[in-house]
This record gives structure tokens, C-alpha cells and sequence, in this order.
């Protein structure tokens, strides 16, 4: 077995849990005294905290790695006395943790340059007495705590890369394995990779014209780097187990617009393939002119199931980004955070989950309110656009005044590293989910079709049958859910669905937070499918209370028979750019049709012609429907099955049974 | 004109070059023991019930006109509160096929692919066929079939193909008769007629294990395709165990006679032997 086989069997078998540990209670009552020192700052006790927590750690070495840092500490102390936390942020608004989330570090600057010239100027601006001492003197001590950290390995080449910066590829790994992993020891979260083959590329480039590095080895390199990302990563859980935002950017342009698809982008996708590890979570950025075999290679890491790739669409992501007011080389440098909202590196502080709208539950309530004294349709949508301004002025009106945890050594990662990010940066935008927009197309769509155009369906009748979640009125279910149309298999519905667009992109149009950001809506729907289920209600789709909605940009569940050809030309609207916060189209395709390579190239195909027609972003599973109904059964035999939840992938035997059923519910359409 | 139809699938990857959208008619003059598709078998609508999603709450039969038999007049289909029945064969109006293909015709065009007609036996509905592909003239048009038919039906349609997928299950005359229920005479003979009309095509084998993997029957399959100019490929199609999967909803049994479980012998290097260019789907 080779080196690498067995670090992957390793920790597979999760043996390296046997290394964690928790701090006894007098430990714990210790440092949480220390750190909670009524007397300092937040800032301080953040840089205190790190610091506490590295000397702490155990370092663990593991013969042959090449790749430091194993997470032995199981949690931590936090920054509150008890009571505390709940005084501060009182009267405010708490986003998720009430910590820094969701952004992408300056990585390309961090590596090259080291923590050194980071330190110096923050040490000028401190004696200049620029900007807050407290944050500044905090930023340091974080400083100093990795460089600490980072020299207990004894490694000289990773002591120097975190320092002066990196020389070699093999350094710009550790480095960046060693500041990442600082960055979920100062407790921020949802930290994502970035653009990986981009920043990476120069030490590649530099070692292989140099004959340092052999391209066996880069990709034995790469292969252990990214197989790091799955030691400690079960300690860090989101929603569910497996979001942690471990995301991950190939391809895609430079800052001028040219491919900048490199050796290292394959390298990354041959990596992942062979770790076959959820982490990290593969991005690609493409364009209409990506060739086929790209599409291919990716196609080869979607049948092994793992849910990943998810594609990003330049062509029509960095012209939005643009239009929203992003600088063009920023927007050319976009990547995904934790899921798939499209951020940039080092310069942004968005918060591009701070919100989600139903558009289900819009549409529904405009029916229930105003279908009886509406006299044609367009009244009625007048109304869906009057539910959707007001459900924008209410989220709005919520989301402020924003508290957030200070960060300053997530801070000191960003470019611009004079200040605590969590105050705000170049980019302070948010963004706003758009939850079941197919389902609330097929509203609109049945009750055009049957109750204005038709005449077949009084509204008396559908409002008494919604009531009634439809019990005894089986025919009018069936006339909804079977005969009317669906988004993503009738083109009737493509018009409804571009109003609608434009609509909910409208009732966030001209708004800015308190940041001075904007507000860009998306049609992500992250956990929001699940819960804006709960209380929603029947629908005239035929959709019944309790049942869930689709995730992100797909058709509806109640769709059994939208073939993909359908499904991308109807999602692929030209609406898209003004709701580009991401949420990609989410496709399931029967695993038979990877059995070969002419199958598989079909695939690549169909991706890539969702990418021609204008599609923004897309993600795919390969499903065997049978496979999940059985691990739902038998979950002991399925214990390495990943899935594509809905930005994210994870086991699916830890996943809760509802994110289960709905998953099975979404193979429904699978071909 | 109309025919019935059961499916239209829109990603058919393993059904002639490129994307193609798939229209499956109903209606075969063979049974074979190994038909995955069961529902193509009966010309008629039928009944199907998905039998995991189906409550035993009676709703059905309180509304069923001929409680003495099932005629798939759909009365329950509506009525079903877990909505698992419906009827599996439309009579559907060619131009409405042709609208449906059309809708995606560029798509396939992109992908240098079209539309191919299957079944069940598509040419047992040969005038509806070539219905719906007079209507789409710009569209690759492809028919998989058995070969079962009168030859001038038979080369009619296949004249107004872009390309042919004709099943060749096996060369001798009793397995073939035991095995699929028919006599192969009129399938062999329509593949000679095929080869000598120059219309482009492949031959399909759908590798039942011990029925027609043998040596000898893909060596005799082999011997007549070597002056088939035109051959594009011999495609083998290994036998899936989930073939039987459908049954049960139709209310039929499947009751395959030969051993499902040992993997069928898929050689292409016989094909190789006689120069003719064999791949595994």
C-alpha cells in the first residue's frame, strides 16, 4: 500500500479520532477565566483565545506527511462569560453564529508574502496610532500565536513560508494548511478555499521549470493537502453534518478575462478523484468555450457520486457581478462561499446568506388573499408583486443593526488588514434566497391556466381545497398535480417564470443595507427548502402541507417526468443575471448513464450545453435511487455514500431523514 | 395520425449517437424472456401501479366501472389519493410527438444527436413512425428495432432513417423461437435486406447470460455481419439484473429461465476477429 492509500484508509477508519481530546473541567474553568477577563476587549480576548488554543494543541505527526495540523482539541472555551454574549447582542441582529462567515481569504497575498510584512505595517499603523489599537495590538498576537504554533512542527520550510512566504509548492501547502487551520481554531467558520489552482499555480510553475517538483509529485502533494481537509472535519458542522464550507475554485479567468485554466486544474480534479473524500467540495468556472474534455474529466468525478462538480458560468456570473457594482478584475476573481453564492476573495465581506424569501409561500398567499376579487391574471400577479416588496421591506427592516463577532485574524488574511473585517470591507453586500421558485411558477401557472383563461376552476373551489389540504377533493389534486403545467417540462410556463423573476429581483432592486451594501437576491435555497415547507400550507400546484419544496433552481418534486433537455432550457432564463447571488440548477442522473465513456461524454454534453444556453450554475448527483431507499433501510451498509444536499455534500446516512426523503424525492425526475 | 406511445425520454444516451430524445412505442411481436421494458409488450393501454407507494385505501375499486376486469380506462387514476396509478400507453397525435422533440430539436442538434423510435416494436406502429419523422425533416432520425416485420414495411421505414439499430438476439432458429417466442427467419432475413439497401446501421445484442453469450453464437452472429460495409458497430448490452423491476407494477410476474446472477460474457474481441468494430453499452 502505498503512502498515500494509507493515510486514506486511515482516515477513513476514523483512527485519528483517538487523538482528540476534551479539556478537563479544571482546564476548562482555567482558561475560560483567563479569556473572559472582564477587563479586555473583545479583539484581545479573540487574539488571547487563538492563542491559548494553539499552545494547547497537541502536535501529532503522522510518518512520511508532508502536511501539518491535526485538530486534537474537541472545543474550546468561548469569548463570554455567561450572560455576556446575550448583553451584547441584544437589540441587534445576530447573523447564523454571530461570527464571520462565509468569506474567502486573501490567500494569494497571505502565501506570498507570509505574515511578516502583515505584522510590520500593523505595527506601523499601531505606532502612527492609526486606526484601533485594540484591534491592531489583537491582530499581532494572532500573529504571533500561528508563527508559534507554526514552530513547533520544527519544519523550517513551513516556519519560513508562514514568515516570509512560500518557495515551493510544497510550502505554499503547509502554509496554507497551517493559516487555514488557524482559522478554524479562532473560531470563525464557513471558510472557503478560494481559488485554489490560481493562487497555487506560481509554486507549481516555479518548481517544475526549476526541477524541483516531478508532476507525480505535485499530485502526490496535492493528493495528501487535500485529503487534510477531511481530518478535523467532522468537528466543524453547519446545518449538517458536511457543511462546513471547505469550497473549492478551479479555473475560471484571470484579471484581464483570459482562460486561466492551468496544469494544476487538472491536477485538483485527478486529486479529488482519487481521494474520493468530500473535502474539499469542487468548484469549476467555465464558459461556452470550455472544451468538452474539461466537461469530461469533470464528468468522471460526478459519477463517482460525490455531487461534485458544481459548475459556475463566467459568461454571465461576472457581468451581473459587475452590474451589481463589483469592480471587473474583483468580479473576474469571483469565487463560491460555503455553498454556491458567488463572492470575491480577500475584498468582500458579504453576507450572501443573510436572508431568504418563499416565493412559494408569496404566491400562495397572494392566491388566498386576492384570487376571488382578482378579475384577470394580471391583477393577481400585481398582488405577488406586492407580497414580495412587502416580504423585502420586512427582511430589510431585520436585518439590522448587524452584530458580529470581532475576527482579527480572519482579518489579518484579507487584503485590506488595517481594520477588523467583521466592521466591513470593499464589498458588504447581502444576499437574499429565493425558496421554491418553481413551485411558486406552478402556482401561477395552473391558476392562469384553470381559473382565468379556462374558466374550469372556480376560485371558491381551489381556496375551500387548499383549506383543506385537499382531502376528498382527489380529482382537482390530480388535475394539479398530473395535467397542469410544471417549470421544466411545459414552455408555458417560461413567461410566468421570467416575470417572476424579474419580479422578486425588482423587490430588491435600489435597496442598500446599513454596510451601504446592496441586497442581491438568488435562487439558492440552502435549508430554507425544508423549512419554508413546514408551514406553508397546500399550494395550487398540487403541492399538500408538510411536503417539501424543491431545492434551489430545480423543478418541482411533483415533476415526474421533466426530461434534463426540458429542464436546462427552462432554467437557463435570461432573467438570471439580476438574481445572480448563485443557487444552481440541481440535476439527479440515473448512475447508468456513466456506465461508459459514450455515456459519460453525454453527459459532459448536457452540461455544457446548460452553459451555452445561458445557465448560471449547476450542480450534479449521480443517483441510484434504489442505493438510498436501501441506505435509508440499512444504514450500517452505507456509511461512505455521499450526496449532494443542496450546496454541500455529506454522508447521507448522517443526514436527517428529512434532507433523506427529500433527496429521494428529487430522484424522482432522474431519467 | 395517432399512435400509442408510453414514454418519451428526453436524455437517451445509449440509444444511437449523441443527445437524443427517445419515443417509446407499445406494441412487440416478441417475448422475449429478458424484456426489461414489459409495458412495451401489449399494443394496449395498460394499468400501473406503483406498488410502494400505494395505500391498499380502496378509493380505486369504489370507483371502477368494470370491477370484473381492468380495461385501463384511467377512472381510478384521477381518484388515487397517493397518486401511484397511471395508464402506460397514450394515444397520442403524431404532430404532438413531433411538437414535443421539436421543443429540444436544437439541443439535439448541438449534440449531434435527434430522435430515435423504440418500443416495445416500433414498427408495429410503422405509418405513425414515419409520421412523426416526415415532421421533423431536420431532426437525425434513428429506429432500434427487432427486424420482426414483412420486409417492404420493414425497409420502408428504414429508408427514411439516418441510421438503423437492429437487435440480432440469436442466430439459431429453436434457442431463438424458445427464448423470444418467435421464428428468426424474417429477422434474418430483413438484416440481409438491410445490408443490401446501404442504409448505415448498427446491430445490437442484448447479452443474456448462457442464452446467447456463447462462442458459438456470437461467432455465428460475427459471420453475418463481415460484408456489411455499412455496419457502423456491434453493440453489446449486458443484461441487467433490474430488468424484472417493472413487472410487478403491471400485475405481471417475471420469470426469467436463465441465471440471472452470473455476469454474461461480454467478448468483444470475437467481433474484432471478423474486423467488425464491437463495443460494450
Amino acid at each position: 500500500m502505498s503512502n498515500l492509500d494509507q493515510e486514506r484508509s486511515y482516515l477513513q477508519s476514523g483512527a485519528h479520532r483517538a487523538r482528540r481530546r476534551e479539556l478537563s473541567p479544571q482546564r476548562w474553568q482555567e482558561l475560560s477565566a483567563r479569556i473572559q477577563t472582564p477587563s479586555l476587549t473583545l479583539p484581545r480576548r479573540a487574539a488571547l483565545r487563538l492563542r491559548l488554543f494553539l499552545e494547547e494543541e497537541t502536535i501529532v505527526r503522522r510518518p512520511g506527511e508532508r502536511i501539518p495540523c491535526w485538530r486534537t482539541l474537541i472545543s474550546f472555551p468561548d469569548l463570554y462569560a455567561p450572560g455576556e454574549k446575550e448583553g451584547l447582542q441584544a437589540g441587534h441582529y445576530i447573523h447564523e453564529q454571530g461570527r464571520v462567515c462565509n468569506i474567502s481569504s486573501d490567500w494569494e497575498g497571505a502565501l506570498r508574502d507570509g505574515l511578516l510584512p502583515r505584522r510590520d505595517r500593523l505595527c506601523a499603523l499601531l505606532a502612527q496610532k492609526e486606526g484601533d489599537a485594540d484591534y491592531l495590538t489583537s491582530a499581532i498576537a494572532c500573529i504571533d500565536a500561528v508563527l508559534a504554533y507554526a514552530d513547533r512542527y520544527e519544519w523550517q520550510g513551513l516556519s519560513h513560508a508562514v514568515r516570509h512566504g512560500a518557495r515551493t509548492y510544497e510550502e505554499a501547502l503547509q502554509a496554507f494548511r497551517m493559516l487555514h487551520f488557524c482559522l478554524w481554531a479562532s473560531n470563525v467558520y464557513h471558510n472557503t478555499v478560494g481559488r485554489f489552482d490560481q493562487f497555487m499555480f506560481p509554486y507549481y510553475q516555479a518548481d517544475m521549470e526549476a526541477g524541483r517538483l516531478t508532476p507525480e509529485d505535485a499530485q502526490a502533494l496535492t493528493e495528501e493537502f487535500f485529503l487534510s481537509f477531511n481530518r478535523d472535519s467532522d468537528l466543524y458542522s453547519g446545518m449538517q453534518q458536511g457543511d462546513n464550507g471547505q469550497s473549492l475554485m478551479l479555473g475560471g479567468c484571470d484579471a484581464q478575462g483570459n482562460c486561466a485554466v492551468n496544469a494544476l486544474t487538472g491536477i485538483c480534479l485527478t486529486a479529488s478523484l482519487r481521494n474520493r473524500c468530500i473535502d474539499p467540495k469542487i468548484n469549476l468556472r467555465v464558459t461556452r468555450d470550455t472544451p468538452l474534455e474539461l466537461f469530461e474529466r469533470c464528468t468522471a468525478l460526478t459519477r463517482q457520486g460525490l455531487g461534485f462538480p458544481q459548475y459556475a458560468n463566467d459568461d454571465v456570473v461576472i457581468p451581473a457581478l459587475i452590474r451589481w457594482g463589483y469592480a471587473p478584475e474583483d468580479a473576474r476573481n469571483y469565487t463560491v462561499a460555503a455553498c454556491w453564492e458567488f463572492i470575491v476573495p480577500g475584498t468582500a465581506m458579504d453576507i450572501p446568506n443573510i436572508g431568504a424569501v418563499s416565493l412559494a409561500k408569496a404566491v400562495r398567499d397572494a392566491i388566498a388573499a386576492h384570487l376571488k376579487d382578482s378579475p384577470d391574471y394580471d391583477t393577481l400577479f400585481a398582488r405577488v408583486k406586492a407580497e414580495l416588496t412587502a416580504r423585502a421591506d420586512t427582511l430589510e427592516a431585520s436585518v439590522k443593526p448587524l452584530w458580529m463577532e470581532p475576527a482579527p485574524y480572519q482579518s489579518v488574511l484579507m487584503c485590506d488588514y488595517s481594520h477588523d473585517i467583521s466592521q466591513g470591507a470593499k464589498y458588504n453586500n447581502y444576499g437574499i434566497h429565493g425558496t421554491g421558485f418553481a413551485d411558486a411558477v406552478d402556482q401561477l401557472c395552473a391558476v392562469k391556466k384553470y381559473v382565468f383563461e379556462q374558466k374550469t376552476l372556480c376560485p371558491d373551489a381551489l381556496l375551500a381545497a387548499l383549506a383543506q389540504n385537499f382531502e376528498g377533493a382527489a380529482p382537482l389534486l390530480h388535475l394539479l398535480r398530473e395535467d397542469a403545467p410544471k417549470l421544466g417540462r411545459d414552455t408555458e410556463c417560461l413567461p410566468i417564470a421570467d416575470a417572476l423573476l424579474d419580479a422578486f429581483a425588482g423587490s430588491w432592486e435600489g435597496r442598500k443595507n446599513e454596510r451601504s451594501g446592496i441586497f442581491r437576491p438568488g435562487t439558492g435555497s440552502a435549508m430554507y427548502y425544508l423549512w419554508h415547507a413546514k408551514d406553508l400550507g397546500a399550494l395550487s400546484d398540487g403541492h399538500r402541507a408538510g411536503e417539501v419544496l424543491c431545492a434551489n433552481l430545480s423543478p418541482s418534486l411533483l415533476v415526474r417526468d421533466a426530461g434534463p433537455l426540458s429542464v436546462i432550457q427552462a432554467m437557463a432564463r435570461p432573467g438570471l443575471p439580476r438574481v445572480m447571488n448563485g443557487g444552481p440548477l440541481t440535476l439527479e442522473l440515473h448512475d447508468t448513464v456513466f456506465q461508459n465513456q459514450e455515456g459519460m461524454t453525454k453527459v459532459a454534453q448536457l452540461v455544457r450545453s446548460f452553459i451555452q444556453l445561458g445557465g448560471h450554475q449547476l450542480q450534479l448527483n449521480a443517483v441510484d435511487r434504489d442505493t438510498l431507499l436501501d441506505a435509508q433501510a440499512h444504514p450500517e451498509a452505507h456509511r461512505n455514500l455521499i450526496v449532494r444536499v443542496w450546496g454541500w455534500s455529506g454522508h447521507f446516512v448522517q443526514l436527517d431523514k428529512a434532507y433523506q426523503d427529500q433527496i429521494i424525492a428529487r430522484t424522482s425526475y432522474t431519467i | 395520425m395517432k399512435g400509442m406511445v408510453f414514454d418519451l425520454e428526453e436524455f437517451a444516451v445509449y440509444d444511437g449517437p449523441g443527445i437524443r430524445c427517445a419515443v417509446f412505442l407499445k406494441g412487440c411481436p416478441l417475448r422475449c424472456e429478458w424484456c426489461h421494458n414489459p409495458e412495451g409488450l401489449s399494443p394496449l393501454p395498460q394499468r400501473v401501479v406503483t406498488q410502494s407507494l400505494c395505500a391498499h385505501c380502496g378509493q380505486c375499486r369504489a370507483v371502477c366501472p368494470t370491477p370484473q376486469g381492468c380495461t385501463a380506462c384511467g377512472a381510478c387514476v384521477p381518484g388515487c389519493p397517493q397518486g401511484c396509478i397511471r395508464i402506460a400507453g397514450q394515444l397520442t397525435e403524431h404532430e404532438e410527438v413531433a411538437a414535443r422533440i421539436r421543443r429540444v430539436a436544437p439541443l439535439l442538434a448541438m449534440n449531434g444527436g435527434g430522435v430515435t423510435f423504440t418500443g416495445g416494436e416500433a414498427l408495429m406502429q410503422s405509418d405513425f413512425v414515419l409520421a412523426v419523422r416526415r415532421a421533423l425533416p431536420d431532426v437525425h432520425a434513428c429506429i432500434e428495432t427487432c427486424g420482426y416485420a414483412p420486409k417492404e414495411d420493414f425497409l420502408r421505414v428504414c429508408r427514411e432513417m439516418d441510421l438503423v439499430i437492429l437487435d440480432i438476439k440469436l442466430v439459431d432458429t429453436a434457442l431463438h423461437k424458445r427464448y423470444t417466442g418467435a421464428d428468426n427467419a424474417l429477422i434474418l432475413a430483413n438484416l440481409e435486406a438491410l445490408k443490401a439497401s446501404g442504409i448505415p446501421f448498427r446491430v445490437r445484442i442484448p447479452l443474456i447470460p448462457t442464452v446467447n453469450d456463447t462462442q458459438e453464437n456470437l461467432e455465428a452472429t460475427a459471420k453475418l455481419l463481415t460484408d456489411a460495409p455499412q455496419l457502423e458497430k456491434v453493440e453489446l448490452l449486458p443484461y441487467h439484473r433490474a430488468a424484472g423491476g417493472k413487472y410487478a407494477s403491471l400485475g405481471m410476474a417475471y420469470r426469467p429461465s436463465f441465471p440471472e446472477n452470473i455476469p454474461p460474457r461480454a467478448d468483444v474481441e470475437i467481433f474484432a476477429k471478423y474486423g467488425i468494430k464491437a463495443g460494450i453499452l
